[in-house]
């Protein structure tokens, strides 16, 4: 087990080698000059010239990368050209926000859809099941950050019960999780459901019953851990997403994560801030998806004994 | 033999599939009987309603789309179909069990051999969890399993370990009835005569009652003292071993011998019988056999036959319109007898 957990933190430096690569690149192709934005609109050309050689901007786009990969050797990420801020601490001043902001929503998604699943696996082909997948659908289709401008409207501006966005107090994460874990709730009691309604197929269910089992131990003992795989699977690549992807909810919640960071720091052309933004979240997704299969290992003894047997 | 012997009467059971597309009739009432220590075959070809039968002894046909039509099943006396849920759950398990077909399926994947047999004691027992898994590895142990292997999870057995395993699930409670859904079919034959034996010995040892579900005519001489053939969802015909065996009468049952293989004379060809069972949802009028049967008559596809008494054996009973005429015997009984 532990040397499957050593083999897959190995795995992370291709990936790094791999996405620092295509984002440094991506990043040059986009054209502007980081040298014009620092140096502001009414330097000299001799000023944003030096500019230019200070950060290196000159040399042909192979050196730039090398030398920022040296630094990364030595733990630098470089540091913003717009803050001159370290990019590596400006990232983990930002993280705790995040990963506040999505434990919270894949937790209000969970302690929803995990019931509402198994209720309309239970219920299937009822008008019960159907409630629960306009439910679902209404979740799944509706924008995320038009759910946000309208719980705005109705909870902080009609109500005046929570703040309109920001981090001003334990009430302001309330929203942008709400809003963040809606369109999950959605995704994960589909997964649910269908996850069930497999399992509630099975012979071993029937032999439950037969053993005497009242429905309930059936349904939770027998059924739930056999049916929380493909579920953990779903909050697990849902995790990822949400903690890298959530731009839109911070940004109509002006939440300080790092969907934001990143966002801005693309439309001021900071590559060090984007790059080094990037590769953190990459490093950040390999270490949830290797918690999501060590937390399978949990739930399920045969995966278990594969990891074992692997090495 | 006499009613309180009985540990289970089925009486006229009727059991349909009602789906959108078709209702299916898998079983068109039926009647048997068990006595007490005494195992029952219950024979016939896949689709002709054995395991919904025995489903509808614990009341487990899935609803939907199962529905138990009309009939009544009594354990020692008590009707299961009018059992309250907690009824139910207390007497599955503990007077009734069931052993199922796959062995590779019926166990839960995700729980240890162990726990699964705890399970069941600490269901009806009301012992503690140790204690309970405790008696589970004597469990174990009497199906031949080691004790040590009781923390194990069910894909680190083969599948005759893992019938074993079932059946010790199914007997850890004592039950007086044991329905055992063709146990042996998904097994190597070698490891069938294994588990055979071992079913065979632990019902004598407990004194239970046995419902043994199988197509294998070989497994059903080997094990049972009663026997019933079953054809798209009816008894065509029951009596003792030695009734079925040695002095069959139905059409049905001439033809399942028929088509065994004979050790004696290899290379001979088979003797299938001819064509499909009917489709359930749409049964021929008349006796369902007919369209197959070599001794049909115009009569056969008129009147479903009713059981009647075999030359007014108490124990044999057949469901054949042929023996209206005093003169009829099967092609196989003429040469013998």
């Amino acid at each position: 087990m532990i040397k499957y957990i050593a083999k897959r933190l190995v795995m992370l430096i291709p990936v790094i080698l791999v996405t620092s690569f295509l984002i440094y690149w991506a990043m040059s192709l986009t054209g502007g000059d980081p040298a014009l934005m620092i140096a502001g609109d009414n330097a000299k050309p001799e000023q944003i010239e030096q500019i230019r050689e200070e950060l290196g901007l000159n040399d042909p786009f192979l050196v730039q990368y090398l030398n920022y990969m040296k630094g990364m050797l030595t733990g630098d990420m470089g540091k913003s050209y717009v803050t001159n801020k370290d990019v590596f601490k400006t990232f983990m001043e930002r993280l705790p926000n995040t990963l506040m902001l999505g434990g919270a929503a894949v937790l209000i998604a969970v302690i929803v859809s995990l019931p509402l699943g198994i209720y309309t696996a239970i219920h299937q082909n009822t008008w019960k099941d159907t409630a629960g997948m306009i439910f679902a659908l209404f979740g799944t289709s509706m924008p995320n950050f038009w759910l946000g401008l309208m719980l705005i409207l109705i909870f902080s501006l009609y109500l005046g019960l929570l703040p309109t966005g920001g981090k001003t107090g334990p009430t302001s994460i309330i929203l942008p999780a709400v809003t963040v874990g809606f369109g999950l709730a959605a995704l994960i009691t589909r997964t649910t459901r269908s996850s069930m309604l497999d399992v509630l197929r099975q012979d071993y269910m029937t032999t439950a019953r037969a053993k005497g089992c009242s429905e309930k131990q059936v349904i939770f003992r027998h059924g739930l851990k056999n049916a929380l795989i493909p579920i953990i699977t779903a909050i697990g690549l849902q995790m990822s997403l949400v903690i890298t992807g959530s731009v839109l909810a911070e940004t109509v919640f002006s939440w300080p994560g790092i969907g934001r960071l990143v966002y801005d720091s693309i439309t001021k052309r900071d590559t060090p801030m984007v790059t080094g933004s990037i590769i953190m979240c990459s490093i950040l997704m390999c270490i949830i998806n290797l918690v999501v299969d060590l937390i399978y290992a949990f739930f399920d003894p045969r995966i278990k004994a594969q990891y074992s047997k692997k090495g | 033999m006499a009613e309180q012997e009985l540990v289970l009467k089925i009486k006229d059971l009727v059991v349909h599939y009602e789906t959108d597309d078709a209702d299916v009739h898998a079983v068109n009432g039926i009647d048997i009987s068990i006595g007490k220590k005494r195992t029952l075959g219950l024979v016939g070809e896949t689709g002709a309603g054995k395991t919904t039968t025995a489903l509808s002894i614990l009341n487990l046909v899935p609803n939907p789309p199962g529905v138990i039509k009309q009939g009544e099943i009594y354990l020692d006396g008590m009707n299961v179909l009018e059992m309250s849920s907690e009824e139910l759950q207390k007497m599955r398990g503990n007077e009734v069990a069931m052993i199922f077909q796959d062995p590779m399926t019926a166990l839960n994947p995700v729980m240890t051999v162990g726990d699964q047999i705890a399970e069941s004691i600490e269901l009806h027992q009301h012992i503690s969890k140790k204690d309970a898994f405790e008696k589970a590895k004597e469990m174990l142990k009497m199906v031949g399993i080691a004790e040590t292997r009781a923390t194990d999870y069910p894909h680190q057995f083969s599948g005759g370990m893992k019938q074993r395993v079932v059946i010790a699930i199914a007997l850890t409670c004592n039950p007086k009835l044991l329905i055992a859904d063709e146990p042996t079919t998904a097994l190597d034959v070698t490891i069938q005569a294994q588990v055979l034996e071992l079913m065979k010995e632990l019902i004598s040892q407990k004194e239970m009652s046995m419902l043994l579900i199988t197509h294998d005519l070989g497994v059903v001489a080997e094990v049972c003292e009663d026997v019933a053939v079953m054809y798209a969802g009816r008894i065509v015909e029951k009596g003792t071993a030695d009734d079925v065996f040695n002095h069959m009468r139905h059409p049905y049952t001439e033809g399942l011998f028929e088509s065994l293989p004979n050790l004696k004379e290899r290379g001979e060809m088979l003797v299938p019988i001819q064509g499909l069972m009917p489709d359930p949802s749409e049964l021929p009028p008349g006796c369902a056999f007919s369209p197959r049967c070599p001794y049909a008559t115009e009569a056969c596809s008129q009147q479903i036959p009713k059981l009647e008494s075999v030359e007014g054996s108490e124990t044999h009973f057949v469901a054949c319109r042929a023996y209206e005429d005093p003169k009829f015997t099967l092609g196989r009984n003429r040469n013998g007898q």
